[in-house]
């Protein structure tokens, strides 16, 4: 239920001196004990913590403190993580919303995680939530007891009545300074070291080349270039990216001069059925001088000759003209048409930044507001404006699309830099046409390549969630629109997607505090840097094993290989309840269905032998 | 031309592709029919703008058919669902298409046709529509009475009171079947078989009939199979202005409550707004008091009267229809209060629901006449109850039951074959009814046999007029009419083609009481109803099967292309003399013999 808060224990830390002799000993003890084994999920370990409780209850606790108090003492910026717990124990009772039972035990702060362990006579294992995952803490005390509001970035509510107001306000003030820590070398998944996983796996499942590989069998108009081997030519752009045939280099390089952070107009897409390409780059730096590059005209003209002759493009700037225009004054601006021939700017004004997590915010609230009165509920959610936003983003995404399967066009996607709403159109768009981005693995592959790798900023715009009383500064939900889009196509055509309502659940979770280090970091050069592929665990590899898949896949999927245009009209886009509400409403309906649909799928599966997915879509004799 | 024949008339994987029948075959679909009127009109699309058509005018439906596109059939309207027919503009009225007819529909749309308007052209056309959309003005029958469809199921039978009550265990030590109303002479709106308190003579019956509006007296709809708790239905108690007591009716209620031994209170439902109960002592009515009824326990629940909810549908049409309100569609879908008044009739049956299961308490539920609100707070609570009435057949068991059998007017509220279109009586109760039960299969996709089809061919048949199934205001008039002996009943139509109906993720599941959420957050317009005739909906596949069958569509399209293209490279081949013969005259028979 927790999902991957609650993930089970079966690892060990392994900074680097960790791999010292007598934390071995200890570590091997933990494994013979079947601690790392057996335990059902709901047990973790935090390793990397200094854990000071000295009376466990249990003798599994005993053995966790052991090996946490023997751990060596990762920093936070020159502080150890101890110096920042103030207190590391306490009872308190914990309260998870509607439909789940009140827990009550020892309370523990830990360098990454919460830890609450039932009494003895409690069924239920380690309750943990990873300190990361808190967007806000809100404390009261009265008596001699306190109580500690969380607000988890998953939009979770979770509620602790502490004994003791000293343990409430420490515990407090612990939490706040460890969920706080914005280091991301001493980040949990650079410790999580979860069994049945190795280091390094998966982080090579879908760099750009093996997507070349699919776009070199469609066409012979592209190259893989490493001109930004060392991101110098641009810093947010992977190492290899796909670009023109007919374009060297060095020509590369100035066009990136002319964009805004070097984001060259590069390949997001090549749509094989009507031979035309899905570009995105960042603005064009123009300025009040309307300077141009012959370069950068070059590239884009050399995309039309390559996709067939006498195509024409079309530039999809995500601002409205007038802030195209403006942005010259700040030295940016956009394609004038002279120097463009063949391609034609539209301009679809799409929410960023700011006032998209406001509408954020406003949802969050609305929705969690359960004692205000409901007759006002409808106006509340349209006031909150995100259906409007996830609207935008989906006529957007059809518009591209359009252009691509109707018109036969090339299609340019920018903004201002490039990283947010230009992701959103190019990525839905994909989804829209092709086939294989709805696949399990495709998915997968989409979010890495125009995400990941993509250079969207995700440590700044997944800083805070929607609870967070801290001033906003760089946060915005795009991925989570994302996101909400992709569930919107999955409502509208529910057999077409081979990933289910799950994955998009846990990809919004991960997105904002994670185990795995995959979303971690705001580029490949950051990550590069921060060695994360060697260090962390791919949340691809986690999220692929075998007994994740149940929860993550669409029972119902049938190979679609047409389009699937989108209805934007307001009576199709619904509320994203299993995401808004999910922690409101009591989840075991549509779970149970879930399962359901599950089992009579398998079932058919078993009695049938082939083709299951199809036949269980159709009515039953 | 007769590859593509070949192909839609093939079956594909066995699954039967909705049925595109030559035209006369349609027409004949129904044992009696003629055409009234065969005539060119121009069809003012609200969505694809005016249309050429011809259309056809038989006693039971409005056809058109393109005279452009392929002469593909446009519109095809059960006479049944008219609700309004005017005449627009006039002989000298100037305007392109500006004269001709503009017809209202019960099932949430508008019709417009514009004529020739020399020599009086509309004139046999209206006459024709309002003389069979409105038979009763006519003094003609009902078309079901004419309708000689033969099907391999008779969907009267599927109703027996005795046998459903002995589903329920009943009778029992506590409770009673009574013909105390075999001639209906207790009271007219009820059916003849009752199930009252074993304790309560039938003079106890005839003496509380007297106190009860409309002698509509308490009697069981449904106990509880382990705690014996019971759900009992009425109407208001006759309390007046002066606040008149029976003691027959305390005794009465007292004895319901004794029948569960478990609680000592009986708790009252009255579905009305506190205001409203009060307001209806002017008239008579009213609710139980405090002091009279010591050992009950009485809740508003707050359910508006059938005006209001007549009035609120209209927006939603409003607003839907024939363009949706797009600038601001959640606010105006608010402003409607359609979703709020089917918040507070699900809450009720919640209500009522969880008592009878949780609360070990028996409850009497009543409204005004209690064949409105009563009958969707009870059918909705044993719809949560029981999982019995979510099969196919037990959900035409419990509409049989709770609605038809104890009588919702349905002639009144739907006014079948009656042209007062502005009648007050009018009202979308059972709509409403049928809305809850849609909420409740989206909360619980797996707890209900049926489908969405199922749910919107009742509603489409509760205004065809094709089947007796929703005639008449109650049992006595149905048996006067003799319904069943001379109509087809609706569930001939539908037990005869289940598959068509069923839900693919069904799960059948005993005593699980589904309690759906109630709250505005998850309640939704039911789009593929009131806004089915928008095209840009259609194209929408929210239900699996229907995209299946969509998604199969556009294979077979592709696998037509395919064939069409592998025929030609065949043809060619076999046109070229250097081709090796073996492969090519070896295909093209088979390729030919396979269609």
């Amino acid at each position: 239920m927790m999902f991957f808060f609650l993930f089970s224990v079966s690892g060990n830390a392994s900074n680097p001196e960790f791999k010292k002799k007598k934390n071995s000993e200890c570590l091997l003890r933990l494994r013979h004990e079947g601690l790392l084994n057996s335990c059902p999920a709901g047990v973790a370990s935090c390793p990397a913590s200094s854990c000071p409780f000295r009376s466990p209850r249990s003798p599994r606790l005993k053995l966790l403190e052991s090996a946490l108090l023997l751990g060596p003492r990762p920093t936070a910026g020159g502080m150890e993580f101890s110096e920042l717990i103030r207190t590391g124990r306490a009872q308190a009772e914990l309260l998870r919303g509607p439909g789940a039972p009140p827990l009550r035990g020892t309370l523990c702060v830990t360098g990454h995680h919460l830890l609450l362990s039932p009494g003895p006579q409690a069924t239920s294992d380690l309750w943990l939530l990873l300190l990361r995952s808190v967007d806000s803490i809100e404390k009261r005390v009265a008596g001699d007891s306190g109580t500690i509001t969380l607000r988890c970035k998953d939009l979770r509510v979770l509620q602790l009545d502490i004994e003791g107001v000293e343990a409430t306000l420490d515990i407090a003030r612990s939490i706040e300074a460890l969920s706080s820590l914005e280091s991301v070398i001493t980040s949990f998944p650079f410790f999580y070291r979860p069994k049945g996983l190795r280091l390094g796996d998966a982080w090579h499942f879908h760099p750009p080349e093996h997507y070349y590989k699919r776009v070199a069998r469609e066409t012979n108009a592209w190259r893989l270039s490493e001109v930004n081997e060392d991101f110098s030519v641009c810093p947010s752009y992977p190492r290899a990216v796909i670009v023109p045939r007919a374009v060297d280099d060095d020509a590369l390089a100035r066009s990136a001069r002319f964009r805004q952070g070097g984001r060259f107009p590069m390949l997001s897409y090549h749509h094989a059925p009507s031979g035309t390409v899905l570009l995105r780059s960042s603005q064009p730096l123009t300025g009040p001088q309307k300077r141009r590059c012959a370069e950068d005209e070059e590239l884009l003209r050399a995309v039309l000759a390559g996709a067939r002759p006498g195509a024409r493009g079309f530039i999809v700037d995500t601002r409205s003209a007038q802030a195209a225009k403006q942005a010259r004054m700040t030295g940016g601006g956009t394609e004038a048409k002279a120097a463009y021939p063949g391609w034609k700017r539209l301009h679809r004004p799409m929410e960023r930044g700011r006032p998209l997590q406001e509408s954020f915010v406003r949802l969050v609230e609305a929705c969690g507001d359960l004692e205000q009165s409901m007759d006002r509920w409808l106006s509340r959610l349209e006031g909150c404006r995100w259906l409007a936003h996830v609207k935008e983003a989906l006529s957007t995404a059809c518009l591209a699309a359009q252009g691509m399967e109707r018109e036969g066009a090339c299609i340019l996607v920018h903004g201002a830099e490039g990283t947010d709403s230009t992701l959103l159109v190019t990525s839905l768009a994909q989804l829209i046409l092709d086939p294989l981005s709805r696949t399990m693995t495709g998915f997968q592959e989409l979010v890495e390549r125009e995400w990941i790798q993509a250079g969207h900023p995700f440590q700044l715009r997944c800083a805070h969630s929607a609870f967070s009383h801290a001033r906003p500064k760089h946060e915005a939900p795009t991925f989570l629109l994302f996101l909400d889009c992709v569930w919107q196509l999955g409502r509208q055509f529910p057999l077409s997607l081979e990933f289910g309502e799950g994955l998009l659940l846990a990809l919004f979770e991960h997105a904002y505090a994670s185990p795995f280090g995959t979303f971690l970091c705001n580029s490949e050069k950051e990550r590069c840097l921060c060695e994360v592929r060697t260090r962390t665990h791919s949340l691809w590899s986690g999220l692929n094993q075998p007994k994740e898949q149940r929860k993550l896949r669409n029972p119902l999927y049938v190979l679609n290989p047409l389009a699937i245009w989108p209805s934007v009209e307001p009576q199709s886009l619904r509320l994203w309840q299993g995401l808004f509400l999910r922690w409101t409403r009591p989840p075991e309906p549509s779970e149970a269905a879930w399962e359901k649909v599950w089992q009579i799928v398998t079932d058919k599966e078993k009695t049938e032998g082939s083709q299951p997915t199809v036949s269980a879509s159709e009515p039953q004799p | 031309m007769s590859l593509l024949r070949g192909l839609l008339g093939m079956e594909l994987i066995g699954i039967s592709v909705r049925p595109f029948l030559d035209f006369q075959e349609r027409l004949t679909l129904l044992g009696t029919f003629f055409i009234l009127i065969d005539k060119e009109v121009i069809y003012i699309c609200p969505f694809n703008g005016p249309i050429k058509g011809r259309v056809y005018i038989t006693n039971y439906r409005l056809y058109l058919r393109s005279l452009e596109t392929d002469s593909a059939l446009i519109l095809d309207v059960p006479l049944g669902v008219i609700s309004r027919i005017e005449k627009m503009g006039g002989a000298t009225s100037r305007g392109e298409n500006s004269y001709g007819l503009d017809i209202t529909c019960k099932d949430m749309r508008n019709l417009r046709f514009a004529l020739k308007q020399e020599g009086h052209s509309r004139r046999d056309m209206f006459e024709i529509l309002t003389r069979h959309a409105f038979p009763l003005a006519h003094s003609l029958p009902i078309f079901a009475f004419l309708n000689e469809e033969k099907f391999n199921v008779d969907g009267w039978m599927v109703y027996n009171p005795v046998e459903e009550y002995r589903r329920q265990g009943l009778p029992n030590h506590h409770w009673r079947i009574t013909f105390i109303n075999k001639c209906y002479e207790l009271c007219d709106t009820y059916p003849s078989l009752l199930v009252v308190p074993y304790r309560a003579s039938d003079e106890d019956l005839r003496r509380v009939a007297t106190f009860r509006s409309r002698n509509r007296i308490p009697v069981l709809s449904w106990i509880h199979p382990e705690n014996k708790t019971v759900i009992v239905r009425c109407s208001q108690p006759l309390v007046g202005m002066s606040g008149k007591r029976n003691k027959d009716d305390e005794k009465y209620l007292d004895v319901i409550r004794e029948t569960n031994r478990q609680i000592s209170k009986l708790t009252i439902y009255d579905a009305r707004p506190n205001v409203n109960a009060v307001a209806n002592k002017a008239t008579g009515g009213g609710y139980e008091s405090d002091d009279a009824y010591h050992n009950a326990e009485l809740f508003f629940l707050d359910i508006h009267n059938i005006h209001v909810m007549r009035e609120s549908l209209k927006k939603v049409k409003d607003i839907v229809y024939p363009n949706v309100e797009e600038s601001h569609w959640l606010s105006s879908l608010e402003s409607t209060h359609w979703l709020e008044h089917i918040k507070l009739v699900l809450t009720g049956a919640i209500q009522v629901a969880d008592k009878v299961s949780s609360g070990k308490s028996s409850v009497l539920v009543h409204c005004s006449d209690g064949w409105d609100r009563t009958a969707q707070l009870t059918s909705l609570a044993m719809l949560m109850l029981d999982s019995f009435y979510r099969s196919i057949e037990g959900f035409e068991i419990l509409v049989q039951k709770e609605w038809i059998s104890f009588g919702h007017k349905f002639a009144s509220r739907i006014g079948h074959g009656d042209k007062n279109h502005a009648d007050a009586d009018r009202s979308p109760i059972f709509l409403q009814f049928i809305d809850c039960v849609w909420q409740m299969s989206k909360q619980f996709p797996t707890a209900f046999e049926f489908n969405e089809q199922f749910l919107i061919t009742i509603l489409d048949h509760l205004y065809s007029c094709r089947f007796g199934t929703f005639l008449y205001n109650c049992e006595s008039a149905r048996e006067r009419q003799k319904v069943t002996e001379r109509t087809v009943s609706l569930w001939s139509l539908i037990n005869s083609n289940k598959d068509k109906f069923k839900n693919p993720f069904y799960t059948k599941e005993i005593n699980r009481v589904l309690y759906p959420v109630a709250s505005m957050r998850h309640l939704e317009l039911w789009v593929n109803y009131y806004i089915r005739w928008n095209p840009r909906i259609k194209q929408q596949q929210p239900n699996p099967v229907e995209q299946r069958y969509l998604e199969l569509l556009a294979l077979r399209d592709e696998y037509i292309k395919r064939l069409e293209e592998l025929q030609l490279a065949n043809s060619a081949k076999l046109s070229d003399p250097s081709t090796s013969p073996s492969s090519p005259s070896q295909m093209m028979p088979h390729v030919q013999t396979h269609f």
